[in-house]
């Protein structure tokens, strides 16, 4: 019996050991995820499509350089994604993003990569452990999905869960970034750092390939139609009007930047949970929070700081993840969406 | 093989031929790169060159694309120079010329040899230029906004081989009736 226990308690020692490097690099993920998933791994699977480019055809910065804001040649209505973590400002250009699509950084001694899909207009932050993400040229509903250098799992930006490979089923680490010009950004972190055009690779930053945003033209237009099939189509608005929004365990909830512009403050309750989410006039963005106390937060006590929103009854809220994405490309993950366009004036 | 090389050497020792052949070259390789995206707009004017990035002349970034080295700009134009980007338009570019040359020379040569007004030689200059567009396709149809082109996006990796192969048949064709109708076969 002894040489079978050496045998099989070597060899167990011998493949803790090996998945041991796997277990460590993956990033950090959440099983099962906090966001929905509106539809099954296999149709997502199904509904893949490749974007043109091949596997990092589309480069990943890696070794992202800073400038000071005084030194960035922005212009104040240029579009920024920007990062606020530990203490620490940064912001990356949209037009060096529309070329990269990820930035695989470090933020206050975090790892973190800053993704951008010019497809579905969403930016978002997760977070990456030892690993790195890269661009897989492959896309779902117009979406970036990313893979993990560490497992090769394959990550579709928004849903930010797995739908392929060793991780598939985890969800990611998200934290906030924040979709807004440069002007905003610098006005409200003016020791903001910039993300420089040395990014290692020869692109034409002059230029962005889809459209603009400044005056919003090409595929960034609201009536202008997608390139790629979607799993769900939804035409109450045109393809690609910017929502914010919003993801919990009961579902997903969009605003319409008009409402929430309109409102300042608007409170949704979906299944038992209640939201709160507040409009950044400067940044023109949500704030989202989970509100189980159901305080009522007034606009007008609010104050929007380099920190975020601060007032009475904000320290009873839970910040929850909340992003700009076009309605076609939302609808198309999330079919059961709850929809917010203001309050019905009686 | 003999003849189809002696034919070849015919025409360019035609000096309208040969001026022919380099404007096709010269317009089909700037053209590849334009719709390619190595040549584009967004140049602040004036005369600018970096090369920062050789040691990514062999990596690819999709099907038949490579990274670029550096970046040429003049005026309000950028090129992201690609060197096997630019062999390759500049080869496709040539094998066009080569087709559009002998098209227009299989199109004149029935009547100086009294065969009457045939058009087959023109009818040749369709595929070369069908062949010669199909590299780009997808990125004319995702400029036009067609919901098609993300289809087609699935099909790039065949566009250029099959644009070679449509540019090296038809030249074949071409140069053999060439032969053929001078004798040289």
């Amino acid at each position: 019996m002894t040489p079978y226990i050496l045998r099989y308690s070597s060899l167990s020692i011998v493949l803790s050991l090996v998945s041991m490097p796997l277990a460590t690099a993956s990033p950090p993920g959440q099983h099962p995820p906090e966001v929905p998933v509106a539809h099954a791994m296999a149709s997502f699977r199904d509904a893949v499509r490749s974007g043109g480019p091949g596997k990092d055809g589309i480069p990943s910065i890696d070794r992202p350089r800073f400038q000071s804001a005084d030194q960035a040649t922005l212009n104040d209505g240029d579009k920024v994604i920007g990062v606020y973590h530990r203490g620490q400002a940064r912001a990356y250009p949209q037009r060096i993003l529309v070329w990269h699509e990820i930035v695989n950084d470090e933020l206050g001694g975090d790892a973190l990569s800053i993704t951008y899909c010019p497809l579905t207009g969403t930016a978002l932050g997760f977070k990456r452990g030892e690993t790195e993400f890269g661009v897989s040229g492959k896309l779902v509903n117009s979406n970036l999905i990313m893979y993990d250098r560490a497992t090769d799992s394959e990550w579709p930006q928004i849903l930010g869960v797995a739908i392929d490979g060793p991780l598939a089923n985890q969800g990611l680490e998200e934290f906030r970034v924040f979709w807004t010009t440069w002007g905003a950004w610098k006005t409200r972190h003016p020791e903001t750092e910039v993300l420089t055009e040395e990014t290692g690779f020869v692109r034409n930053y002059r230029r962005d390939p889809y459209g603009s945003y400044n005056p919003v033209t090409g595929y960034y237009a609201p009536d202008s139609r997608r390139l790629f099939p979607v799993m769900q189509s939804d035409d109450r608005f045109p393809p690609k009007t910017v929502i914010f929004g919003v993801r919990g365990p009961e579902g997903a909830l969009a605003i319409t930047r008009k409402a929430l512009r309109n409102e300042g403050v608007v409170d949704v309750t979906l299944g038992e949970r209640r939201y709160t989410i507040i409009h950044d006039s400067q940044l023109d963005t949500g704030w989202a929070f989970h509100n189980p106390e159901e305080v009522h937060i007034r606009s007008a006590e609010l104050e929007f700081t380099a920190d975020g929103v601060t007032g009475p009854g904000i320290a009873s809220l839970e910040a929850v993840n909340g992003f700009e994405a076009m309605w076609f490309a939302w609808a198309a993950f999330y079919p059961d969406t709850y929809l917010y366009e203001g309050q019905e004036v009686p | 093989m003999r003849p189809l090389a002696r034919i070849i050497l015919k025409m360019l020792s035609r000096p309208t031929m040969v001026l022919a052949m380099s404007g096709v070259m010269l317009l089909y390789t700037l053209l590849y790169l334009w719709l390619t995206g190595d040549i584009a707009g967004g140049g602040a004017g004036g005369w600018h060159t970096t090369f920062p990035a050789w040691e990514r002349v062999f990596q690819s970034r999709g099907p038949f694309q490579f990274e670029p080295v550096g970046l040429i700009s003049l005026g309000a134009l950028v090129w992201t120079f690609s060197p096997i980007n630019t062999l390759m338009a500049a080869g496709m570019g040539l094998l066009v010329g080569l087709n559009v040359v002998a098209g227009w020379w299989l199109w004149r040569s029935p009547r100086q040899c009294g065969l009457g007004g045939s058009s087959t030689g023109l009818l040749a200059l369709v595929p070369a230029f069908l062949a010669g567009g199909a590299c780009c396709a997808p990125l004319i149809l995702i400029w036009l906004g067609l919901p098609i082109a993300g289809a087609l996006a699935g099909v790039t990796p065949l566009l250029v081989p099959v644009a070679l192969l449509l540019l090296v048949v038809g030249l074949w064709f071409s140069l053999q009736r060439l032969a053929r109708e001078s004798g040289l076969s």
